[in-house]
């Protein structure tokens, strides 16, 4: 979610260098995953086993590896910029945006992806909306996807080189080469293992440094003093009470656009209808497990904050100077100077740096090097799923055996990887492709969000405005895009005050309320579309929408059992620590 | 059991997560003492809390606890 071009502000400068007890660490990690690879090889052997894991992950593994798959390393270290560039204001990122998506994809929506047994969010779209919707969504996102694994493969190469001094060239190689390998043996099997351990690495690496910040700082209330004291304004410690207004805090937002353009529209196009996470669910062992899984993620999720948000906040804080003991200002990649030698994107690897040395230093670049892998492995099992399922399967060769679709499934892993090995150098010498493939991505979440919702709440909705309103709403927002993104610098003010209502507005809303616009354009053509075409019979919807299926039971048969319990646990706990933070 | 890594397989996906863990408060476990004890602190911010050691301490706990828990035992083949 972040610009990826921000990466960019690294200079030919190197932050630290590895002892060798910090190679011991991240040797033994790249150890261990080559090891999972070969490992579970003997169990992927049908469609099933490679690209659903063989549907028999338990809901904690499904649920860590639901979480997992979106911590990557660009997302730590860009949150923890954003939280000191923007302040607490970062953590909506993590609770209102995602939390409500994903008790809703575990309570609302997960039964009708497992029932309808389909093998992708494409396939579903499918069984509902016909070939058109499906191929539209899976020519999409395969091409997104392949081309977010090399974004994410040039960035490991590039923090690598920052951090270390390590050669890009070397740090691509090994990292997709890796990759590949793990992915190719053992499918999304493979990738799920990795992302658990992952998840586990990331809080080992990270979780030191909230805690040894916070006794620096002298404790939370002390924390929020001295930034207050610092930044001279309360917008940074406040996640609700400046929200009134655009010009009121630091990101220049307003309510509106927090609660509807990222809670409601974004987050949960992203968290229910992105394939990439729901793959992770689909592989869950039975229809319970499959609803637990995103509600355990949840519980989860609203930890993160603390590894991510908290570092970005101390920084703000305490971040001194150890010789003149003057406060380091970080500034933006393009304010980079020798008077400000550091940018808002190296805070995670300054606050490391701070208080790990040799030893704990090496687990928080593991930690950043299992996150980039996690990424890769992520994007590049997705991809191979839809690319065999729902291109190669669906329209060019139909009635290949089940040995021949694994067969592809491996091939197209690596054939993935090297695309996006070719991505990665393509970025290396046009930066800003990164800032528009995270662009092109942004353009099909919301539209799929209102097409996949109605299709499962909406007996009435048709193929065609399905397919249509998918299509209007992914146009729609490409036009919205150019309309803010190009043109003289008044233009842009002019486009910007138009889609997001204000002309204090800044870039950041325009994504959430881009993201609303389409949201609606897309429901809208959908629905009168829809009373314009002929709907299908109600026995057809059976397994696919609400009100025409008879959802089994979940076999739950204690309070302790069932998922709604526990998601209104994290409910709870999301409104709670949000009057906190207010 | 053998969660997460197939049927047929003995290794869970929490032995791997167990025996990772253990092996890296192995390394920086001894190495924390060796910080400490000797007086090789790094200039880190902080070092007199001697994090390297605890931190070992905690995940050689951890890793410990579950690489026991979950290990390998017969009869766990076949059993998914």
């Amino acid at each position: 979610m972040q610009p990826l071009a921000a990466m960019l502000f690294f200079q030919n400068r190197q932050l630290t260098h590895l002892s060798p007890v910090d190679m011991i660490i991240l040797l033994l990690y790249f150890a261990v995953v080559v090891f999972i690879g070969f490992y579970v090889k003997g169990s992927t052997n049908t469609s099933e086993e490679f690209f659903l894991a063989g549907r028999e992950m338990t809901a904690w593994i499904a649920g860590l590896s639901f979480v997992s798959a979106n911590l990557g390393s660009l997302e730590l270290m860009g949150w923890a910029g954003s939280a000191y560039q923007y302040g607490i204001l970062a953590t909506h990122w993590y609770w209102i945006g995602a939390i409500p998506a994903m008790l809703f994809l575990g309570i609302v929506m997960m039964p009708f992806y497992y029932i309808s047994k389909t093998h992708s969010v494409p396939g579903y779209l499918q069984l509902r909306f016909g070939e058109g919707a499906r191929g539209l969504a899976a020519i999409s996102f395969g091409f997104m996807t392949i081309l977010m694994s090399g974004v994410n493969m040039y960035a490991m190469a590039l923090v690598m080189k920052v951090i270390l001094g390590w050669d890009i060239n070397f740090s691509i190689w090994v990292g997709a080469a890796t990759v590949a390998l793990y992915v190719m043996l053992g499918g999304l099997r493979s990738a799920i293992i990795n992302e658990v351990l992952q998840f586990i690495l990331i809080w080992a690496g990270a979780a030191l440094i909230p805690i040894l910040g916070l006794i620096e700082a002298g404790g939370w209330t002390n924390l929020k003093a001295q930034i207050v004291a610092n930044t001279h304004s309360i917008g940074y410690v406040h996640m609700w009470s400046t929200l009134g207004h655009f010009k009121d805090n630091p990101m220049g937002i307003n309510w509106v656009g927090i609660v509807f353009g990222l809670g409601a529209i974004i987050s949960f196009g992203y968290w229910t209808t992105d394939f990439l996470v729901v793959q992770r669910v689909l592989s869950a062992h039975n229809l319970r497990a499959a609803k637990m899984a995103p509600v355990l993620g949840a519980a989860f999720k609203m930890a993160v904050p603390l590894i991510v948000i908290v570092p970005g906040l101390l920084a703000l804080g305490v971040l001194r100077d150890p010789h003149t003991h003057q406060l380091i200002h970080l500034v933006g990649e393009n304010q980079v100077d020798a008077a400000h030698p550091y940018s808002y994107n190296e805070v995670l690897p300054l606050m490391l740096i701070r208080y790990c040395g040799p030893g704990l230093l090496g687990l928080g670049i593991t930690a950043l090097v299992a996150g980039f892998m996690s990424g890769m492995a992520g994007n590049v099992s997705a991809f191979s799923t839809v690319w065999t399922y729902d291109l190669y399967g669906a329209y060019m060769n139909k009635r290949a055996s089940d040995k021949h679709y694994v067969l592809m499934g491996r091939w197209s892993t690596v054939i993935g990887m090297i695309i996006s090995i070719g991505t990665a150098y393509l970025v290396m010498h046009a930066a800003s492709i990164m800032d528009y493939v995270q662009a092109l991505f942004s353009f099909f979440i919301a539209p799929l969000f209102g097409t996949v919702l109605l299709g499962m709440l909406w007996k009435r909705a048709t193929n065609w405005g399905g397919f249509l309103g998918l299509l209007a709403g992914t146009t729609s927002s490409i036009g919205m895009w150019i309309y803010t993104n190009f043109g003289t610098a008044a233009h842009k003010a002019d486009a910007l005050a138009h889609i997001a209502l204000s002309r204090d507005a800044q870039p950041m809303a325009n994504d959430m309320f881009r993201a609303l616009w389409s949201w609606i354009i897309c429901v809208l053509v959908t629905v009168i579309v829809s009373y314009m075409t002929t709907p299908r019979t109600e026995a057809e919807l059976n397994g696919l929408v609400y009100g025409a299926t008879v959802i089994p039971d979940d076999g739950a048969t204690t309070i302790w059992q069932k998922p709604i319990f526990w998601a209104c646990i994290v409910a709870v706990v999301f409104v709670i620590l949000n009057i906190i933070f207010w | 059991m053998a969660q997460g890594t197939g049927r047929g397989e003995s290794l869970s996906i929490w032995f791997f997560v167990g025996i990772m863990t253990l092996s890296y408060g192995i390394v920086l476990f001894p190495y924390g003492a060796w910080e400490w004890f000797g007086n090789h602190e790094p200039g880190t911010v902080l070092n007199n809390l001697h994090p390297t050691f605890w931190w070992g301490l905690l995940l050689l706990a951890f890793g410990g606890f579950y690489t026991f828990r979950y290990r390998p035992r017969p009869g766990d083949k076949d059993v998914a």
